[in-house]
């Protein structure tokens, strides 16, 4: 049966995930809207376990629906909930955010689509999951030498890496990436803290610099200013 | 008969998805059993050391009343008369006067273990009272969010090690992941959502007030805990729970390096940035479950109950499940983290699992529960000796003085293992 859990679990949690997103745009009450957002953000974390990219879906959950969302959250109770329900979006609006969406969507779908391996396999989170083994994440980056325990970490793919199978080397997508031990399954982990802060160290850097002055900012703004 | 089932079992456990799905089953039933057990038993423990610490009993006296005999049969009025008559002890002696002064003429003592079950049905029987005014979806779902996570986040603590089967490895850990303490700060992050939620959702404002704390206080305090780990996953080395206590077990739990590797320098000077890391996590652990002293949500003295002010009944009572089963979930992770989980120490783990898998895995869960009454009666300890802190001074401890800490920590281990090695 070409049905696997890995396919049904995917397309029912993408189904979720895409419901809740609408949920999001088309609740009048403010603080359904963001409680519709962190049951996407959860989902979206679920999918990312399914595919085995378990510190990726962590940090979805913790940044995203443990942080910032309830920050957002923090800021919508503040508001006057009634006079939010009134207000209705004009015509112009809705039709600039759908272009702006539906751009959007289409360049992630251009680089899912360009993936390695992606139009080849009839279900997207295998070929995801082939993919992200290419690139290393989740997966061990060679495969293990004894087949008996593949050691994946991807629970609803478990054969996303056939051992044998030739793959691309992960030097083709940047330097040298850091041996693994197959079968520690905190892989995806360690491969995600080596590659930032050897290969895209300075990315890092200048991202994290710019997020502190962020932070700087917001404060001289928020901080009263003393007139001596 | 048996054969076809011996045969069938036999079937049904080679393949391995049945294998992992039963086994993880059964590990869920227990966990949840010990979990839910622990709630109950943790609101004892706190009401009896509360009494304790106060000079009072606390409550010692819903036992099992032995008129409860008579109902279902016994014609015996002195069951204790005759108790002591069978076994021809005077009635003036001072064993008798003993079992007197334990109310064994009266009850079957439960030294007021029932308390906590007695409570729970009334708080089962009491009337549901859900004010007009109130969101009522948000109103019902907010309970939930409070106790549900901390029951999920229990599923990454290793209760036991492993154990080598005809059929395969069953790891003593409900979900074996690559991202154990990482597991437990997100999901236990999700309970905000709850307070949060009770408090907006009761559209009145003291609740209002303590659902914001809440919010403030737990983002405040997981930023500080998040930090105050690091130096111990930069010692380990892994985030696999199962892995953390089997590296304590092998070279000496973290606070106590006495056997294995842990007698190397390093691990000695280690101890300076483990200890800060315990304080700073301990601390956080107190204020993730909202107790005394940073019970700033629920203080009666400014917010009439914070954001619980407007449940009743059953509703009420989740909202303190949830608060205990935090409790133990955090003393759980400072036991694994800080204590050595389910390691007996010493080199005895090994020892026992040369003798038999199942011996040593029983001897880990008892003493995992062990450690774990252990600390949370710390917990309870605090809560009855230290007074409540001021909303300030509770921001600031979090900002100025634990980030800062935490993250000077980090720099120390890292130039301590550079230096060491």
């Amino acid at each position: 049966m070409e049905l696997s859990i890995c396919q049904l679990l995917f397309y029912i949690l993408a189904a979720l995930a895409i419901l809740c997103a609408f949920a999001v745009v088309s609740f009048r009450n403010p603080v359904s809207s963001a409680m519709g957002m962190a049951l996407c953000f959860a989902l979206t974390a679920a999918i990312l376990f399914g595919m085995g990219a378990q510190f990726l879906g962590i940090v979805q959950l913790i940044v995203y629906a443990g942080a910032i969302l309830v920050l957002f959250l923090f800021v919508v109770m503040m508001l006057d909930i009634k006079d939010e329900e009134r207000k209705t979006n004009g015509r112009c609006n809705a039709i600039a955010g759908a272009i702006v969406a539906g751009m959007l969507a289409g360049i992630i779908a251009s680089i899912a689509i360009g993936l390695p391996g992606a139009t080849d396999n009839p279900c997207p989170a295998k070929a995801l999951c082939n993919s992200f083994g290419d690139l290393a994440i989740g997966q061990p980056a060679t495969p293990a030498t004894d087949s008996a325990t593949p050691a994946s970490t991807c629970s609803t793919c478990p054969a996303a890496v056939t051992p044998g199978a030739p793959l691309p080397g992960p030097e083709t997508y940047g330097g040298p990436l850091p041996k693994i031990d197959p079968v520690a399954s905190d892989n995806d982990t360690k491969l995600i803290g080596a590659t930032l802060f050897s290969q895209y160290n300075i990315q890092f850097v200048i991202l994290a610099f710019a997020l502190l002055s962020g932070t700087v900012g917001a404060v001289a703004l928020a901080r009263k200013i003393r007139k001596d | 008969m048996i054969d076809i089932i011996c045969n069938f079992w036999n079937d049904l456990m080679s393949n391995e998805i049945w294998f992992y799905l039963i086994t993880t089953l059964a590990k869920l039933v227990l966990m949840f059993a010990v979990i839910l057990a622990f709630v109950v038993l943790s609101v004892w423990i706190e009401r009896r050391v509360a009494g304790w610490i106060q000079d009072r009993p606390g409550p010692n006296r819903a036992g099992i009343p032995l008129f409860l005999l008579q109902r279902f049969g016994s014609k015996e009025k002195q069951p204790l008369k005759n108790v002591l008559h069978f076994f021809g002890i005077p009635e003036t002696s001072w064993i008798a006067k003993l079992c007197t002064w334990l109310r064994l003429d009266r009850e079957i003592p439960t030294f007021g273990l029932m308390q906590p079950c007695l409570d729970g049905g009334k708080l089962f029987l009491k009337q549901e009272l859900t004010p007009s005014y109130v969101r009522r979806a948000y109103f019902i779902a907010a309970p939930m969010l409070v106790l549900g996570p901390p029951l999920v986040s229990a599923a990454v603590i290793p209760f036991a090690s492993g154990v080598d089967t005809i059929y395969g490895h069953i790891s003593m850990c409900v979900a074996n992941i690559g991202i154990g303490p990482l597991w437990i700060f997100a999901i236990s992050g999700l309970s905000v959502y709850g307070l949060t939620l009770a408090g907006w959702s009761s559209n009145s404002k003291y609740p209002f007030l303590g659902g914001l704390r809440a919010t403030a206080q737990l983002i405040s305090y997981e930023v500080a805990m998040g930090l105050s780990v690091i130096p111990l996953l930069m010692m380990f080395g892994t985030l696999n729970m199962q892995n953390i206590v089997q590296f304590q077990a092998d070279n000496g739990w973290t606070l106590l390096p006495f056997w294995g590797e842990g007698l190397t320098l390093e691990r000695w000077i280690l101890l300076v940035p483990m200890l800060i890391s315990f304080i700073v996590f301990v601390t956080c652990v107190f204020a993730e479950a909202n107790r005394t002293p940073f019970d700033m949500a629920e203080c009666e003295t400014d917010l009439v109950g914070g954001y619980h002010t407007e449940y009743s009944s059953m509703k009420f009572a989740s909202f303190f499940m949830g608060e205990y089963a935090a409790m133990v979930i955090g003393s759980a992770l400072v036991v694994t983290l800080f204590l050595g989980g389910w390691s007996i120490g010493f080199g005895a783990d090994a020892w026992l699992a040369s003798v038999s898998d199942w011996l040593a895995v029983l001897c880990q869960f008892i003493v995992f529960l062990i450690k774990l009454v252990a600390f949370i009666f710390f917990f309870v300890w605090v809560r009855w000796t230290l007074p409540r802190f001021r909303w300030d001074q509770v921001m600031r401890l979090g900002w100025l003085v634990f980030f800062e800490i935490t993250v000077a920590n980090i720099f120390l281990t890292a130039a301590i293992m550079y230096f060491t090695k």
